[in-house]
C-alpha cells in the first residue's frame, strides 16, 4: 500500500486514486461528456464512502477526463434504457440523490476542478463541492429548459453560493448562452482559473496539498457549521455552528495547533476517522 | 386588456414588454400606476402568445420609486398604502403577482429608492451603461425594507447595506452592478438596451414555457427555505414535469435538428 495506493473497487466509469494526502475522483466517460449514466451514479455512490472512509485522504479533488467536466444524467441511456435509470427517477422525485459529496455527508474539503464543459447536472457538483477551481477553457450552462426540463437542485444550491442573477439566467436562457471561466470567476462561482488549462489538475493538487496541512477534525467541524448555516436563518445557524465550535474543546489538535506554531514545526493531526465522533 | 396612462404595454413577437411611461416624473409611482402594474402583469402573464417579459421605463429614469408629491399633495399620503403595508399584500412587481414567465428588467437610467422592487424580483436584469442605483428612502426620512430584503438574497449584502445607509449621498455605476452579480449585462451605447433585452429574450423565448415555469417555481421557492426544504420542494417542480409533452419534444426535436414545437403555457 505504498505510493500510489490500488483502487479498492473497481470503478468502469470513474478513476479512484490517491496522490499524497490528496484524494481524487475523476469522472472518466470522455466519450459520453462524462454523462452521468446508472453505473456511475452507483460507483460515485461507492467512491465518496470509499475516500471519506480513507484516513490517508485529508482531501477531495473533484475532475473529469476529456473535453468535458460532467453534463448531467445520460440522455442517450435515458431514451434507450429508461428502466436501468428507474432507481435514479424515484431518488429525484423524493430528493434523496447520492451521488454527491453533500449528499453523501462527505465532511472533507472537496474541491472540484472544471476541466471542461460542465452542463446541466453537472453543476451538482459545482454547487455541492466547497471550493472550485476551472480551466480557463472551462464554460457552464444549463440546458434544461432547452430541452423541456425543468432545473431545481443543481441551481437551488447555487443560489445560496453566488450572485442569484447569474443562476436565473443560466437556468433561462438554457443551451443558447454559456458562462466563460472568467466571469464565473468575477461572480464568485468560482475562486480560481488555471491557465493554461493543462495545468489544472497540478494546481488543484498544490491547492489539495496546501489545505491537507489543516486540521482534519477541524476542517470537518468546520465543514459542518458552514454548510448547516444554508439551512437555517442567521441566529439559529450560529447557535448550531456553536456546537460545532464545542465540539472541538479538549480535542488533541486544539492543543498540537499551538504547540507546533510555538515549535515552529509541522503539526501532527489526529487522523479523522478515530476522531470523528458525529454522524449527521 | 387595460387601458393604461402610466404604463406602456406591448408585444413584439414572443416577446410582452412593459413600460413605465412617466418620463416626466422620471417614473414615479402613482396609486394610479400601482393599479396598472397589478393589470399589466396579469395581462401579460395570460397571454399565451408572449412566452418572456422584459421591463423597462421611457425617459432618462427607469424607476424612482413613490411619487412624493402625490404623497406630499393628495391629503392622504403614505396612510393610502398602510393595510398593504400591514398585511404585506402587494400588487405591482411579477413576483407580487406571481407571474411564472421570464422576466427580464431593462434598466433604461436612473434606478432609485423603490424602484429597486423591480430589480430584486425580476429573474434577470440588464442595464444601459450609463444607469445608476441610489436608495434614497433613508436621506429623506423614510424606511428601506422589501427591496433590499430582496436584493440580500441575490447578490453580496455589504453592498445593499451600503446603498440603504448612504441614500442619497451615493449612486452606484452599471459597471459596479455588473462586478457585483446585481445585474449580467451593461449595453453600451445605452441607446442599443431595447435591441439586447429584445434579442435575449428571443433566446429565452426557444426554450419550454412549461419547464422555464417549473424552473422559476422552484428557484424563487428556494429564497423562502433551508437548503434540504428546498430542494425537496423543487423536486416536485421537477416531477410536474414528467410526462409533459415538452418533456418528449425536446430530446425529439434536438435528435432531429429542428426547433422544438412547445406546448403553450395553460394560464
Amino acid at each position: 500500500m505504498e505510493g500510489r495506493a490500488p483502487e479498492l473497487m473497481g470503478y468502469t466509469s470513474l478513476i479512484v486514486e490517491r496522490q499524497g494526502p490528496v484524494g481524487w475522483l475523476i469522472f472518466n466517460r470522455p466519450e459520453a461528456g462524462n454523462a452521468m449514466h446508472a453505473v456511475m451514479f452507483s460507483e460515485l455512490e461507492a467512491a465518496w464512502a470509499e475516500l471519506a472512509g480513507d484516513d490517508r485522504v485529508r482531501v477531495i479533488v473533484n475532475t473529469g477526463t476529456g473535453a468535458s467536466f460532467q453534463t448531467g444524467l445520460d440522455m442517450v441511456q435515458l431514451a434507450r434504457d429508461p428502466a436501468a435509470l428507474r432507481e435514479q427517477s424515484r431518488r429525484t422525485a423524493k430528493a434523496d440523490l447520492h451521488f454527491t459529496a453533500w449528499h453523501q455527508q462527505v465532511w472533507k474539503p472537496v474541491i472540484a476542478a472544471v476541466n471542461g464543459t460542465c452542463a446541466g447536472g453537472g453543476l451538482h457538483f459545482v454547487a455541492d463541492a466547497d471550493i472550485v477551481l476551472a480551466a480557463s477553457s472551462a464554460t457552464f450552462l444549463d440546458p434544461h429548459v432547452s430541452v423541456g426540463q425543468a432545473t431545481a437542485f443543481e441551481a437551488i444550491g447555487l443560489l445560496r453560493k453566488m450572485p442569484a442573477e447569474a443562476v436565473m439566467r443560466m437556468a433561462l436562457v438554457g443551451r443558447y448562452e454559456r458562462l466563460s471561466a472568467q466571469r464565473a470567476f468575477e461572480l464568485g462561482m468560482v475562486s480560481q482559473v488555471v491557465d493554461p488549462p493543462e495545468r489544472l489538475r497540478d494546481e488543484a493538487q498544490a491547492l489539495g496539498e496546501k489545505i491537507a496541512r489543516n486540521s482534519p477534525a477541524a476542517m470537518a467541524a468546520t465543514k459542518r457549521a458552514l454548510w448547516q448555516a444554508f439551512e437555517h436563518g442567521l441566529t439559529e445557524a450560529c447557535r448550531a455552528g456553536g456546537q460545532e465550535l464545542v465540539s472541538m474543546w479538549g480535542h488533541p489538535d486544539q492543543e498540537e495547533g499551538p504547540r507546533a506554531f510555538a515549535d515552529k514545526r509541522e503539526p501532527a493531526w489526529q487522523p479523522l476517522g478515530r476522531t470523528q465522533s458525529k454522524e449527521r | 386588456m387595460g387601458q393604461y396612462t402610466s404604463l406602456v404595454v406591448e408585444r413584439r413577437g414572443p416577446v410582452g414588454w412593459l413600460i413605465n411611461n412617466r418620463p416626466d416624473q422620471l417614473n414615479a409611482m402613482t396609486a394610479k400606476m400601482r393599479e396598472e402594474f397589478a393589470d399589466a402583469w396579469k395581462e401579460l402573464d395570460g397571454d399565451p402568445d408572449v412566452r418572456v417579459i422584459v421591463h423597462t421605463g421611457n425617459g432618462r429614469a427607469f424607476q424612482t420609486g413613490v411619487d412624493v408629491t402625490e404623497i406630499a399633495t393628495d391629503g392622504v399620503g403614505f396612510e393610502r398604502y398602510r393595510q398593504s403595508v400591514e398585511d404585506n399584500d402587494f400588487h405591482f412587481t411579477a413576483w407580487h403577482q406571481k407571474v411564472w414567465k421570464p422576466v427580464i428588467t431593462a434598466v433604461n437610467g436612473i434606478c432609485a429608492g423603490g424602484g429597486f422592487h423591480w430589480i430584486a424580483d425580476a429573474d434577470i436584469v440588464i442595464a444601459a451603461s450609463d444607469a445608476q442605483f441610489f436608495d434614497p428612502h433613508v436621506s429623506v426620512g423614510q424606511v428601506v425594507a422589501m427591496e433590499a430584503i430582496g436584493l440580500l438574497r441575490k447578490m453580496p449584502a455589504e453592498s445593499v447595506m451600503r446603498m440603504a445607509f448612504l441614500g442619497r449621498y451615493e449612486r452606484m455605476s452599471a459597471q459596479r452592478a455588473y462586478e457585483l452579480g446585481m445585474i449580467s449585462q451593461i449595453v453600451d451605447p445605452p441607446e442599443r438596451l431595447r435591441e439586447e433585452a429584445q434579442a435575449l429574450a428571443e433566446k429565452i423565448a426557444r426554450n419550454s414555457p412549461a419547464a422555464m415555469a417549473a424552473t422559476k417555481r422552484a428557484l424563487w421557492q428556494a429564497m423562502e427555505h433551508g437548503l434540504t426544504e428546498a430542494c425537496r420542494l423543487g423536486a416536485l417542480e421537477l416531477v410536474s414535469m414528467w410526462g409533459h409533452p415538452d418533456q418528449e419534444e425536446g430530446p425529439l426535436a434536438f435528435a432531429e435538428k429542428r426547433e422544438p414545437v412547445w406546448q403553450p403555457l395553460v394560464p
